[in-house]
């Protein structure tokens, strides 16, 4: 077989595939201390997620052999076979109350969207690279990339889950700004949904008045249009509260429950609250590896996914935690690096969007342990249980490694 | 196109890795203050959550006799008990039960609300399970998730004695008594309380000190285990109370009480221990811990005779003739009083337009002093009392302790009546009562009104000529015990007692059926026939036996059963006799 496709296998930075490897076994020791009195099966999900590793494994290889020139080249295709995936659990019976899964017949089933969020990211960077970085100084041509992301977000988000929706969109942001966009007008995009989200707290929505104030003063845009825009978003913020409080309880239920089926939005509080005594009562060095009594006697909600980290918290301590952390910013610095050294613009924009997608996971998922962001069910990359999002995981890492910088030439 | 440059600029790519770095410090900084800072706090909260304490009741304190022979125990009952956080369906799991156990299902739900005292905690739905209930719950242990049975220590009387006046009882303590308890703290719904008689008197020594253990439980509070760093802090039980009682002659006294109305008490006077303590008619001890059945229960609560009434120190009572040497006492204080002046009785005496009547109707003829005592002539104290003072005779019946309680230690004492000049003055008006009164407040008739606690520290004070201990059961400590004194001249002391050994042993004595076939035993006493309004008199019979150095009272009383020449001085017979012939356990000197 001829290797010599970009360059030589061994060129390739193998630190990298380090850190995801180190950061999968913290995440198996994990597994084992949740699951070690359970029956060895598919029940028992310290063996279920080893099952997967061979699988995502061997998808890395495939990936880091694969022709960037083949990724380029069928990136639209690709996105469009995307675009059926997240489809096709609509035409599925519902797999625990939503459309996310495609049930192989086998014990477990996959969830596409976990890969349609890597295809967006491609297919925007396949539009994106064919576009001059001056082209990208008009508001106007931030439509088409918005409309490439929108469309499997939409869909994403009705299945529903907004977890994996909110990640989808966010690459979008760095994405533009490495191609070129004005900041200013990023901005402009995400001030609105900001406005909203600090009104139903007076001190984040003065905060962010001013901040927006600010912003808008130092952009210098047109009088006019500077003064609508501050006060259309003020405007906005002040009144979302408002509408919100008209809603009748079952109906402000509904639309969170929208958000979120799995979960009761009123027990998210107890989740927050036992997760946060995890992590406290774990202190510097942790009650040791399977002692941790908030995780073994099950005060401890979805310990093996979304709490992963309270589990390790609790037991391992906050030196391992900050060893985690400490590799995730290695990863996603060393990613962001990559894209920034690269030598092509389509390489550049793939590499920050997995580098966005990775920040994404971990920054939500540790949030919400600690009670910073509502529970969110969003997974750690590499540690939490999830066969599908293990193998789109080390598609990343193959995708990262194949599309760093080329020594070759 | 994958020939387009990469334009990314340095100030990008800090942008960019500036933004990561602050969000994953945000991160760490957020762990450092939960995990670091608060690491204390969050420690105490996952413990909170894993650990439940589970209290394990202290034994309460014994009451023993005072030769150590055990008047109150514990014996472990069984109980049955909910713990509701546990519980699956309750109405479901109740009406089950109900059939099992066969108690109705109204009762059991009605304990559970009346012991629940929290999610986690055993609420009692029933006690004194049987061997055969017990059984019927361990085979449906499955079906009944929740619903579990546990040893708790029950009062249990092993002598047969009758004491239950004086020992009272416990009651569990539930939500509506702890609210109400002034020391709540000290109390746990489901500990037991002592609620009448020397249970409530003695209950801090009794108590005892709860101990617990830590179990760890799970999310949904089942229990998984011990705590293996916390030990379990062990039940202090509560203290013994030894008691001057002697059962063998408190179960004589009550064997001669049964079927009959009154009280007995006997003490050590020159001690002031209390030996036996009768009041009749009497209920079993065990009335109040839900051990006997509800006809039982009805038998006693419907009994006219009122057998919960204590009588010892809430029965109030015309004392009669027995209070004649408080008389002779103000009558000897009195200048120009000559006790050997003879008085006629002709069995009758006229005041004013009233005809007062002497119990012998055909008159004691010419009597002094000791002869008007020894014979109880009424007259004799008709025609000399007049000459004394209301109020100094109020003072002399206080004198001997009469009008305030003894501070006996149990909790409830009646202090009863010694009327005064402002006493009658008040419920009758100044001109509505005339120094009538006298003649019969001489002979311990009229408004006087005694309790029998207050008739044996009288006895014990004549005994010992004023130098009686306080009354008391308590002898487990070493307590300095108040004397109650009371100063008159030895030769008025030796003229009362030499008269009240003459009523036991002189010729024409009212008391000589108190004799007992010892002649080692020195016996005075006083005989009273109290007149009452229902019915034939109350017998009463005062008095002291000596031996040596020891010196022993007795005094009793019957309802309405006659005179106490008769009927109540040879129950002091027996009394006295069980005493220096029989027992071997309540004198000091055995030596016969």
């Amino acid at each position: 077989m001829n290797f010599n496709l970009n360059r030589k296998i061994n060129e390739l930075p193998w630190g990298y595939f380090t850190i995801s490897i180190i950061l999968l076994l913290i995440g198996m020791m994990t597994l084992f201390s949740i699951s070690h009195q359970q029956d060895p099966g598919l029940n028992n999900t310290f063996y279920k997620q080893g099952i997967f590793i061979l699988p995502a494994l061997l998808l890395f290889f495939v990936v880091i052999h694969t022709p960037k020139t083949f990724i380029h080249k069928y990136a639209y295709g690709i996105y469009l076979l995307g675009i059926i995936a997240v489809l096709i659990p609509y035409a599925l019976p519902l797999r625990a109350g939503t459309h996310r899964w495609i049930s192989l017949g086998l014990p477990f089933a996959i969830q596409p969207s976990e890969f349609v969020k890597i295809i967006t990211i491609i297919a925007m960077a396949r539009y994106l690279s064919d576009q001059s970085n001056k082209s990208m100084k008009y508001l106007t041509s931030l439509i088409i990339p918005f409309l490439i992301v929108l469309l499997p977000t939409a869909i994403v988000l009705k299945q529903p889950d907004l977890g994996t929706a909110v990640v989808m969109i966010t690459p979008v942001f760095p994405i533009l700004y490495w191609a070129g966009a004005r900041p200013y007008h990023l901005f402009l995009l995400i001030a609105p949904l900001l406005s909203v989200l600090t009104g139903f707290n007076s001190f984040s929505f003065t905060v962010w008045g001013i901040s927006l104030g600010i912003i808008l003063y130092m952009s210098k845009p047109k009088l006019i249009i500077g003064i609508g825009l501050y006060f259309s978003n003020i405007f906005l913020g002040l009144l979302s509260p408002i509408l919100w409080n008209s809603l009748q309880p079952y109906q402000q239920k509904r639309v969170l429950t929208l958000f979120d089926p799995n979960k009761d939005p009123y027990g998210a509080a107890y989740q927050i609250i036992q997760s946060i005594t995890a992590i406290g009562s774990g202190g510097l060095l942790g009650k040791g590896w399977r002692e941790g009594t908030q995780t073994h006697l099950k005060f401890l909600p979805v310990q093996e996914s979304d709490f992963i980290l309270s589990v390790i918290g609790e037991e391992l301590g906050f030196i391992v935690i900050a060893i985690i952390l400490g590799l995730f910013a290695l990863l996603i610095i060393k990613t962001i690096k990559f894209s920034a050294f690269s030598n092509d613009r389509f390489s550049a924009l793939v590499l920050i969007g997995i580098a966005t997608i990775f920040i994404s996971h971990v920054f939500v998922n540790t949030a919400m342990t600690v009670g910073l962001i509502p529970v969110k069910g969003l997974p750690l990359p590499f540690i939490s249980a999830g066969g599908s999002f293990l193998l789109s995981s080390f598609i990343m890492v193959g995708l990262v490694m194949n599309l760093s910088k080329n020594h070759s030439t | 196109m994958l020939k387009a440059e990469n334009t990314v600029t340095i100030r990008q790519l800090w942008v960019a890795i500036g933004v990561t770095v602050s969000l994953l410090l945000i991160l760490l900084g957020r762990y450092f203050f939960l995990q670091i800072v608060n690491n204390n706090k969050y420690k105490t909260k996952a413990d909170n959550n894993r650990i439940r304490t589970v209290t394990i009741p202290a034994p309460r304190g014994l009451i023993l006799d005072r030769n150590g022979r055990i008047i109150v125990d514990n014996y472990p009952t069984y109980i049955l008990t909910a713990v509701p956080g546990e519980m699956k369906d309750r109405p479901k799991e109740m009406g089950i039960l109900a059939n099992l156990v066969k108690i109705d299902s109204s009762i059991l739900t009605k304990n559970y609300l009346k012991y629940r005292r929290g999610q986690f905690v055993p609420a009692r739905l029933a006690k004194d399970l049987s061997f055969d209930q017990i059984s019927k719950l361990e085979e449906n242990k499955r079906i009944l998730p929740g619903i579990s049975y546990s040893q708790y220590p029950e009062r249990f009387y092993p002598s047969h004695s009758k004491l239950s006046h004086i020992l009272g009882y416990v009651k569990v303590v539930d939500q509506n008594s702890r609210n109400k308890l002034e020391n709540a703290t000290d109390y746990e719904i489901g500990d037991l309380l002592g609620w009448a008689g020397m249970e409530k008197q003695f209950e801090k020594e009794l108590k005892g000190k709860s101990g617990v253990k830590y179990l760890e439980v799970d999310a949904h509070g089942r229990e998984v285990g011990h705590v293996l760093n916390l030990e379990k802090i062990n039940p202090e039980p509560g203290n013994n109370i030894i008691t001057s009682l002697d059962l063998g002659l408190q179960k004589h006294i009550e064997d001669i009480f049964i079927e009959k109305k009154g009280t007995a008490i006997v003490s050590n006077s020159k001690t002031g221990e209390i030996i036996a303590a009768v009041s009749a008619p009497i209920y079993e001890p065990d009335l109040f811990s839900g051990v006997i059945s509800p006809n039982e229960w009805k038998r006693v609560i419907e009994n006219p005779n009122n057998p919960l009434l204590n009588r010892l120190v809430q029965g109030l009572y015309q004392p009669g003739s027995i209070v004649k040497m408080i008389s002779a006492f103000a009558l000897m204080e009195n200048q120009g009083f000559d006790p050997n002046a003879k008085l006629n009785c002709a069995g009758f005496y006229q005041f004013g337009d009233r005809l007062f009547g002497c119990w012998q109707e055909t008159g004691h003829g010419d009597v002094d002093l000791k002869e008007a005592l020894t014979q109880s002539c009424d007259v004799y104290f008709y025609k000399t009392i007049q000459h004394v003072e209301v109020d100094h005779l109020a003072k002399w019946f206080s004198t001997f302790g009469f009008g305030s309680i003894t501070n006996l230690d149990l909790p409830i004492e009646l202090s009863g009546v010694v009327p005064t000049k402002d006493y009658f003055t008040k419920r009758y008006g100044k001109y509505g009562w005339s120094r009538g009164v006298l003649l019969n407040l001489g002979i311990g008739q009229g408004e006087l009104l005694v309790t029998p606690i207050q008739v044996a520290k009288y006895i014990n004070i004549l005994a010992t000529k004023g130098k009686s201990p306080s009354l008391h059961f308590n002898i487990s400590s070493e307590k300095t015990l108040s004397t109650y004194s009371v100063e008159i001249d030895e030769h008025s002391w030796d003229y009362i007692t030499s008269s009240m050994f003459e009523v036991v042993n002189g010729e024409n004595g009212t008391g000589k059926k108190a004799l007992i076939n010892n002649t080692d035993v020195q016996i005075y006493g006083k005989t009273g026939s109290a007149e009452n309004p229902h019915g034939k008199t109350h017998a009463w019979f005062v008095g002291f036996a000596k031996r040596k150095n020891e010196t022993y009272s007795v005094s009793i009383l019957l309802e309405n059963s006659g005179s106490g020449g008769n009927v109540a001085a040879p129950i002091a017979s027996k009394i006295f006799d069980y005493i220096f012939n029989v027992s071997s356990t309540i004198l000091m000197d055995h030596e016969f």
